[in-house]
C-alpha cells in the first residue's frame, strides 16, 4: 500500500493549540456577557417558565420539522418511468429539492424549473412554462413531464391547465406526451400532501389518457402504494414479502430505483420507476394496499371513487403487530395464505426482541416525524416496552392526534405520552428539558435538540443527511423490525459502554 | 495578474468581456438550475453567527434549507437556528404583517440577538407586505436593529442575491458601530464565508505578518464587527465577485482601497498577503509578508513533494461556482494537475477571462449546467477526476469517476498554504482508493466470457 496521507478534517484541525488560542483571543470582544450569565440563561431556557413561554408562541416557527409540498411532488414524479419532475416557479426552490433529496439518498436527482423571474411575476409564467417544456424535452428526452407549482406560481394564480393546453397548441408539447400536474403551494400542507397531490394526478392523467374504463377485480394483481417513503429498502422488502406470497402486484409510485441505482459507469437521468402503461391497467386490480394513509388521502380517494377499487390502508407497518396486520391484508386482498417462511421469520424476530428486551424495557422516548411514520413508531415502541413520552408532529392534524392517542391508550407504556401536532423542534427542546427522556427518534434535524439534552438520537424517517445507508435497509415488515431493533438496542449499548465505569465495562451484554 | 488597486473603475454590474459566457446569465426555463436570489442573500448573511435570521414566507424556503451550510462559527450559533413565519393560506389572503411583528418580538425577547435579518421571499414580495415598514417600526420599538433583506427568489440568480445582500450590509450595517481600537494594519475580508474553517487559516497567516482582520464579511462574523468595517485600511474581496460591488461602494464612500484575491494555492495566497501589506502602507509589514511567504512556500514545496509526484499530469474537470472556477485552477496547476474542463455556468465575464488567462484554450468550457455536459467533457478529455459540489457528486460517482468535493458541504479547509497541502493530500487519497480498481475491472464472470470469445 502506498503511503497514506494524513488528512485531518476540521474537527481535529481546529482543535490544535494555535487555532484554539486564536479563537479565544477573538472571543474577548464578541462575548460581552459573563460566562455566569451565559450559564444562567442556558439554565433558564430549560425551566418550566421558559417552556410555557415557548408554547405560548404563535407567530414564529423555530427549527421546522417539515419540508414543502413540491418536494413531495418531486419524489412522487420520480416513482414513474422516464418522468421528469418539472417545477413551475422561481428557480431556487428546485435547487433546494434536488439538494435535499440528494443529501438524503446520496443519489443524483433530476428536476427542472421554469425559472420564473420578475417579469413572469408581473405578466404570468406561461412563457416560462412553454419555453421550459421545449427546453427540457430537448435536453432530457422524458416520456412524461410531471409539473408542480411553487407558492410563487400559486400566488400570481397561474393556470396550469390552460398553459399546458397552449403548449400543446403551439406544438411545443407533443399531443401524446402525458403531463400530469398538481397545485402544490408551500403555504398549505407539507411534503406529504405534495406527494399525494402529484401521485393522484399521475394516476388520473395516465388513466384518462388510456381511454379505458376501470373494471375493478378483473385482474388478480394487487396495487401497492408505499407513499412518501425515504427508505428504498422498504420497496425491496415489500417486493420480497409479496414474492413470498406468490402475489402479483403493481407498485404505484416506485421511486426506489431512481434513488438507489448502481454505479455501472454510466449516468442516466432515469433508472426505473413504475412503467407508465402499468398505471391504467392498475384500475382493473383486485384491490389496493397502501402502507401510508396521511400521505395518500387524495390518491386513495381517487382510486376508490373513480376506479372503484377496494382499498386497504394502514400506517407504516413497523414492528410485529403492524406487520401482522399487513400480512393479513395482503392475504385478504390476494386470496393467498400467509407463507410459512414469513411465520418463521416472525418467530425469529420475536426471539430477537426477547433477547434485547431487558435493555429497551422502560426506556423513555421522544419522537418527531411524519404522521404515518410516527404511528408506526409508537406501535413498535409499545411492543418493545419503550415508553413514548413526547410526540411532535409538525404536519399532523386532528385525525392524527386522535389515532395516536388511541394507540397510546392501548398500552400502559403509552400512559405518559402527549401528542403535539403542528409544533416544531424548538418546542421539542423544551419538552426534552422539562420532562427528560432516554432516547430521541427522528430525522437528522432532531440532532441539535438531542445533543443539548445529552441523549442519543435514533435516526428514523426523512431526511437523514448525516448518516450513510440507513435508507437502504428496510424498516417495514419483520425484517425491518429487526433492523430497527438492532439499531435501537446497539445504540443503547454504545451509550452504556461510553458511560460505564471500569467495574461495569462488561464483555457480555 | 489583476490590477492591484481599483480606482473605482469597476462597476457593480457584470461588465461585458465575453468569451464563451454571458455575464450574470438569466436563469433558463426547463434546465436543472442552481439557487435563487433568496438563497444567495441567505448564504451571504447567515455566517453572521450571532444574529437571528428570520425567513418571512411559507415553509419552502427554510424548511428545505436550514442548517445546510458549512460556514463555521467560533462562538455564537444563533444563525444556525431556523426561524420562519411559516405562512399558511390565511396569511396569504389576509396579510401576514402582524405575524411578522409578533415573530420579531418573540425572537428578540427570547434570544436577545444583536440584530434580526428578515428575508423577503417570493410570496411575501408578491403579496406586497410592507416588510421594510415592519422592520423599521420594530427596530424603534425594540431598540434592536431589524434589517430587511429584500431579495426574493424570483428576482434572479444566486449571484444577484449575494449582491443584494452586499447592499444590505452597506446600507444598514456598515458604519453603524465604532471599533474599540484600530491599528494601521486592519483589513476587512469580504466574501469569505469560513467554509470548513478556511478563514481561520487565513487569519493566522495575517496575524503572523502583523496584520489583523477588522471585519469578517461574513465568515465567522459578528453583527457589531461588520458595523465597524468602514474603519479598515483596506478591503480584500475574497473569492466572490458577487460582493465586489460592496468593496466599490466602500471605496467611494469611505475611501477604502480594495483588491480582489484568493487563498487557493500558494501563489495566490502569497499574492493576496502582499497586496494587503502593500495597502497598509507599512514597509515593515511588507517585509514580514515577504519573509513569511518565502518561508511558507519553501516549506510547502518540500511537504508537497511526494504528493506532486503522484498528481503530476493528472487531468481534472472543475465544475464549481463563480470565482472558485479560476482560483482553484491555480492551486491545481501548482500541484501539477491539468485542468481539462471548467464550468463557467455561474462565472461572470471577468471570471471567465481569468480562467482564460490561466488555461487558455487548452480546456473545454462548460457554459451550461447539466450532468451530461460535464460527463461528456470528462470522457472526451480523458479526465481522471471531477472536482465539484454536492449536487454533481453523485452523478460523477455513478460514472465511477473519482470525485473531490470543493463546495460548501465539505469538512476540509483548502485555503492558504496548509490548505493547499490538504487539497493535495485529499486528491491523492481520492485517486488511490481501491474502489477505482474495482470499477476499472470487469466482474470475474464477465472476464471469463471475454476469454471465451
Amino acid at each position: 500500500m502506498s503511503e497514506r496521507p494524513n488528512i485531518v478534517d476540521h474537527n481535529q484541525l481546529f482543535r490544535q493549540d494555535k487555532y484554539v488560542r486564536q479563537r479565544e483571543e477573538k472571543r474577548a470582544f464578541e462575548a460581552p456577557c459573563s460566562p455566569e450569565e451565559v450559564t444562567d440563561t442556558l439554565e433558564y431556557t430549560k425551566t418550566k417558565e421558559y417552556k410555557d413561554k415557548n408554547f405560548a408562541r404563535t407567530a414564529v416557527v423555530v427549527n421546522p420539522a417539515k419540508a414543502c409540498q413540491p418536494l413531495g411532488a418531486v419524489m412522487a414524479a420520480l416513482g414513474f418511468e422516464k418522468t421528469l419532475p418539472f417545477i413551475h416557479g422561481s428557480q431556487g426552490c428546485t435547487a433546494y429539492f434536488r439538494s435535499h433529496l440528494a443529501r438524503h439518498f446520496k443519489e443524483p436527482v433530476p428536476a427542472v424549473s421554469t425559472s420564473m423571474t420578475e417579469d413572469a411575476a408581473v405578466f404570468g409564467g406561461m412563457r416560462n412554462l412553454i419555453d421550459g417544456i421545449e427546453n427540457c424535452i430537448a435536453l432530457y428526452q422524458p416520456e412524461m413531464i410531471a409539473v408542480c407549482t411553487t407558492c410563487m406560481a400559486e400566488v400570481i394564480g397561474d393556470d396550469l391547465s390552460a398553459f399546458l393546453a397552449n403548449a400543446r397548441q403551439e406544438g411545443v408539447l407533443p399531443e401524446d406526451m402525458p403531463v400530469p400536474f398538481a397545485n402544490t403551494p408551500s403555504f398549505s400542507g407539507s411534503h406529504i400532501t405534495g406527494y399525494d397531490a402529484m401521485l393522484r394526478s399521475v394516476l388520473e392523467t395516465l388513466y384518462n389518457k388510456s381511454g379505458r374504463t376501470a373494471q375493478p377485480g378483473h385482474e388478480l394483481k394487487l396495487n401497492v402504494l408505499l407513499g412518501f417513503d425515504g427508505y428504498t429498502g422498504n420497496f425491496a422488502e415489500m417486493r420480497r414479502m409479496l414474492g413470498m406470497f406468490g402475489a402479483t402486484y403493481t407498485i404505484l409510485g416506485d421511486h426506489s430505483s431512481n434513488f438507489d441505482s448502481g454505479a455501472t459507469g454510466e449516468y442516466s437521468y432515469y433508472y426505473g420507476g413504475t412503467p407508465l402503461e402499468d398505471v391504467p391497467k392498475a384500475a382493473d386490480a383486485a384491490g389496493t394496499l397502501a402502507i401510508q394513509q396521511y400521505s395518500l388521502r387524495k390518491t386513495l380517494g381517487y382510486m376508490k371513487q373513480t376506479w372503484g377499487q377496494q382499498v386497504s390502508s394502514i400506517s407504516t407497518p413497523l414492528g410485529i403487530r403492524a406487520t401482522d396486520r399487513l400480512l393479513e391484508e395482503i392475504s385478504r386482498l390476494s386470496g393467498r395464505e400467509i407463507p410459512e417462511a414469513l411465520k418463521q421469520e416472525r418467530a425469529r424476530i420475536v426471539d430477537a426482541m426477547m433477547d434485547s428486551h431487558a435493555y429497551l424495557h422502560g426506556k423513555r422516548v421522544a419522537m418527531a416525524g411524519d404522521p404515518d411514520m410516527l404511528i408506526g413508531l409508537i406501535g413498535f415502541c409499545l411492543e418493545l416496552g419503550m415508553e413514548p413520552v413526547h410526540i411532535v408532529c409538525s404536519n399532523g392534524d386532528r385525525k392524527f392526534e386522535k389515532e395516536a392517542e388511541l394507540l397510546l391508550k392501548s398500552s400502559p407504556y403509552g400512559a405518559e405520552a402527549t401528542v403535539h401536532s403542528g409544533q416544531d423542534l424548538w418546542h421539542m427542546r423544551s419538552l426534552l428539558f422539562q420532562d427528560p427522556v432516554d432516547l430521541a427518534i427522528g430525522s437528522s434535524h432532531l440532532k441539535f435538540a438531542a445533543k443539548e439534552a445529552e441523549i442519543p438520537l435514533l435516526r428514523v424517517g426523512f431526511p437523514i443527511f448525516d448518516r450513510h445507508h440507513l435508507h437502504r435497509y428496510p424498516i417495514i415488515g419483520y425484517q425491518g423490525a429487526l433492523n430497527l431493533l438492532t439499531q435501537f438496542v446497539n445504540t443503547i449499548l454504545d451509550v452504556m459502554e461510553e458511560q460505564a465505569p471500569d467495574h461495569s465495562f462488561d464483555l457480555v451484554r | 495578474m489583476e490590477p492591484a488597486v481599483s480606482n473605482g473603475r469597476l462597476e457593480v454590474s457584470c461588465g461585458n468581456k465575453i468569451p464563451k459566457s454571458t455575464p450574470c446569465p438569466r436563469p433558463v426555463p426547463g434546465e436543472a438550475s442552481g439557487g435563487c436570489s433568496f438563497d444567495g442573500a441567505q448564504i451571504t448573511l447567515i455566517p453572521i453567527a450571532d444574529a437571528a435570521h428570520l425567513v418571512h414566507g411559507p415553509i419552502a424556503c427554510l424548511g428545505n434549507s436550514w442548517e445546510s451550510r458549512g460556514s463555521l462559527s467560533s462562538g455564537p450559533e444563533l444563525s444556525a437556528y431556523g426561524f420562519t413565519t411559516d405562512l399558511g393560506e390565511q396569511d396569504i389572503i389576509f396579510g401576514s404583517e402582524q405575524k411578522l411583528h409578533e415573530s420579531i418580538r418573540y425572537i428578540v425577547s427570547r434570544f436577545a440577538p444583536p440584530a434580526v435579518f428578515v428575508y423577503t421571499t417570493c410570496v411575501t414580495a408578491l403579496t406586497g407586505e410592507d416588510i421594510e415598514g415592519v422592520c423599521k417600526a420594530e427596530s424603534e420599538r425594540l431598540g434592536t436593529p431589524i434589517i430587511p433583506v429584500n431579495s426574493p427568489g424570483f428576482v434572479g440568480s444566486k449571484n444577484l442575491g449575494t449582491r443584494l445582500a452586499g447592499d444590505v450590509l452597506f446600507q444598514h450595517i456598515i458604519g453603524s458601530t465604532e471599533p474599540e481600537q484600530t491599528t494601521s494594519h486592519d483589513i476587512n475580508l469580504i466574501g469569505e464565508y469560513n467554509i470548513a474553517g478556511e478563514m481561520w487559516h487565513i487569519e493566522r497567516l495575517m496575524q503572523q505578518a502583523g496584520m489583523s482582520i477588522l471585519s469578517r464579511i461574513t465568515g465567522d462574523g459578528r453583527f457589531r464587527e461588520v458595523g465597524w468595517a468602514h474603519r479598515a485600511k483596506a478591503n480584500m474581496v475574497v473569492c466572490s465577485r458577487a460582493l465586489l460591488g460592496l468593496a466599490v461602494q466602500m471605496e467611494r464612500k469611505y475611501g477604502i482601497p480594495y483588491f480582489e484575491g484568493s487563498f487557493y494555492g500558494a501563489k495566490e495566497t502569497s499574492y493576496s498577503l502582499r497586496q494587503m501589506a502593500y495597502l497598509t502602507g507599512d514597509r515593515d509589514v511588507e517585509r514580514r509578508v515577504d519573509k513569511l511567504a518565502a518561508r511558507e512556500e519553501m516549506r510547502l514545496s518540500l511537504e508537497l513533494e511526494p504528493y506532486r509526484k503522484q498528481l503530476k499530469g493528472k487531468r481534472a474537470v472543475l465544475y464549481t461556482g463563480g470565482v472558485k472556477s479560476w482560483s482553484v485552477i491555480t492551486a491545481l496547476q501548482e500541484l501539477g494537475i491539468k485542468v481539462v474542463g471548467v464550468g463557467t455556468n455561474k462565472s461572470t465575464a471577468e471570471d471567465v477571462s481569468r480562467i482564460a488567462d490561466r488555461i487558455g484554450d487548452d480546456a473545454e468550457y462548460i457554459p451550461e449546467g447539466g450532468a451530461r455536459q460535464i460527463l461528456k467533457t470528462v470522457r472526451s478529455r480523458k479526465a481522471d477526476m471531477v472536482i465539484a459540489g454536492g449536487r454533481n457528486m453523485y452523478m460523477a460517482l455513478k460514472e465511477q469517476i473519482p470525485f473531490v468535493d470543493i463546495n460548501q458541504e465539505r469538512h476540509k479547509a483548502y485555503a492558504g498554504y496548509d490548505g493547499l497541502l490538504s487539497l493535495a493530500k485529499q486528491l491523492v487519497h481520492t485517486l488511490q482508493h481501491p474502489v477505482w480498481e474495482l470499477t476499472a475491472k470487469l466482474a470475474p464472470w464477465e472476464e471469463e466470457t471475454e476469454f471465451a470469445d
